[in-house]
Parts: C-alpha cells; sequence; structure tokens
C-alpha cells in the first residue's frame, strides 16, 4: 500500500507518528479478536455478556485500525467514532468493573481500566483523539 | 518460566531499548533496529522447533494446545510484518513500531508459558 495519492498530507494519518498508533491498535485488533474468538468458542455460556463485550472491543480496535490507516474525510470521521467509542468504553467498563465485579465475573480487555494489558487501553484512545485533532481535515474540504 | 521465555525476555527489551533509543535519536530504521528485532524473530523460531520438538518427545502441554500454537504463530509474524511496515516508510516513528514487537513478544511469552505449564 504506497502513499502515493494525491491526497493533501494533512487527510492522511498513516504516517509518522500515526504509524506508530496503527502499529499498537493493530496489534491490539488481533489480541482482542483472538481473545473474544476464544472465549466464545470455549466458554460463553459462563459470562455472555463480557464476552459480548470483548468482541465488540475487538471490533472498535479492528475499525480504528482501519480508518486510521485510510486517508480522506469519510475515515477520519469513522477513526473519530471508533476513538471515542473505545474512550467511552473503557472508562465505562473500567468503572462498572471496579464497583460491581459481580457484573464482569470474566475480564475484557476494558476491564479495570486495561489493567490487564498495562492500560494501555487506557492511554491509546487519548493519543489517538490527539493524533486525529492534529491530522484533521481541513475546513475547505466541505 | 522457563528459558525460552527469559530469552525472549532478554532480547526482547534490549530489541526495544535499542530501537525506542534510536527513535528518541530522531534515526531512521537502520541495520542494528532492524537486526535487533531479527534477534527477536530468532529466538521465537528456537522456542517454535523447541516446542515442537517437546511435543514430540511425549511432553504435555497443560493448557489449551491450540492456544498456545496461535500465539506462537501470532508472534512469529509480528518481526516480519514490523520490519515490512518500518522500511515502506524509513522515519524516526518506524523505529517505535519495531521497538513495540520486543515487548509484545515478552507479553505473549510469558502468555505462552502460563499455557505450557
Amino acid at each position: 500500500m504506497s502513499a502515493k495519492t494525491t491526497q493533501p498530507t494533512r487527510n492522511t494519518r498513516n504516517t509518522g507518528p500515526g504509524r506508530l498508533l496503527i502499529a499498537v491498535y493493530a496489534v491490539f485488533a488481533i489480541s482482542a479478536t483472538a481473545r473474544a474468538g476464544y472465549q466464545i468458542l470455549t466458554k460463553f455460556s459462563e459470562a455472555p455478556l463480557a464476552h459480548i463485550l470483548s468482541a465488540f472491543a475487538a471490533l472498535v480496535y479492528v475499525v480504528a485500525t482501519v480508518s486510521l490507516a485510510k486517508p480522506g474525510a469519510t475515515w477520519f470521521k469513522i477513526s473519530l467514532a471508533a476513538v471515542l467509542v473505545e474512550l467511552f468504553g473503557v472508562i465505562v467498563v473500567g468503572a462498572i468493573s471496579i464497583f460491581d465485579p459481580v457484573a464482569f465475573p470474566h475480564d475484557t480487555v476494558w476491564s479495570m481500566f486495561g489493567r490487564g494489558y498495562g492500560f494501555v487501553p487506557l492511554v491509546l484512545p487519548v493519543l489517538g483523539l490527539v493524533w486525529l485533532y492534529r491530522r484533521r481535515p481541513a475546513k475547505t474540504d466541505e | 518460566m522457563d528459558g525460552y521465555f527469559y530469552a525472549i525476555l532478554a532480547v526482547g527489551l534490549l530489541s526495544t531499548i535499542i530501537c525506542v533509543v534510536a527513535g528518541i535519536l530522531k534515526k531512521a530504521p537502520n541495520d542494528v533496529t532492524i537486526l535487533s528485532v531479527a534477534a527477536v524473530e530468532l529466538v521465537l523460531l528456537v522456542y517454535f522447533i523447541g516446542s515442537i520438538v517437546r511435543v514430540a518427545v511425549g511432553e504435555h502441554i497443560a493448557g489449551a494446545a491450540w492456544e498456545f500454537w496461535g500465539y506462537l504463530a501470532t508472534a512469529l509474524l509480528l518481526p516480519p510484518a514490523a520490519v515490512y511496515w518500518s522500511v515502506l516508510e524509513r522515519t524516526r516513528w518506524s523505529n517505535f513500531v519495531l521497538g513495540a514487537v520486543g515487548v509484545t513478544a515478552l507479553v505473549m511469552a510469558a502468555r505462552m508459558n502460563q499455557i505450557w505449564y
């Protein structure tokens, strides 16, 4: 996928720091998808809610990875939505998992604010928002 | 935790440190950083071959075997993917991408050890 497009650089997010961000998102997309798939295949009935949530989180990471790698204003909006959902998810699930552990007998990526993953799930959407803000499409597009 | 884990711990951390320092120094990926990631791949390959031998000899994986092999196969794909991704754009940021391989391999090796024993 060569980056030889006629897009202005402002409208791409897959260069410089963006590449690191995409790489980390890709790792989370793969691990979350694999984990959710494994949980659903082997022990879905034990905690359906947690495992559906795991699958949802995996989907969010996949969408974020793909949309960050794509140029253009539409993909920017999709990225923004995915990163915001991720931030919302990690905060809400993190809070619920602390105040009501019974609701989450099984860990998800977002439980305890992503403690099981070195709090990367909490930091990642913040960095994502910073990056998206710095590479927001120019207003003249509209 | 077995010898394979400690080997990946040492090589992975060293690789991450080399790549992150190179990134901080604003260097593009070079032989040193790419070879350090190649070293991680090499240790993972040894882990892979060693694990095949151990299973062939009759050792039993305590956890789900396919989960162990899934982790190992994915870990083996990481270094080539990161190197490919880093040569496409040779900026300092690609060194941070390379640096992510070592720690990721380390975390995955820890999980693989948990599954095995």
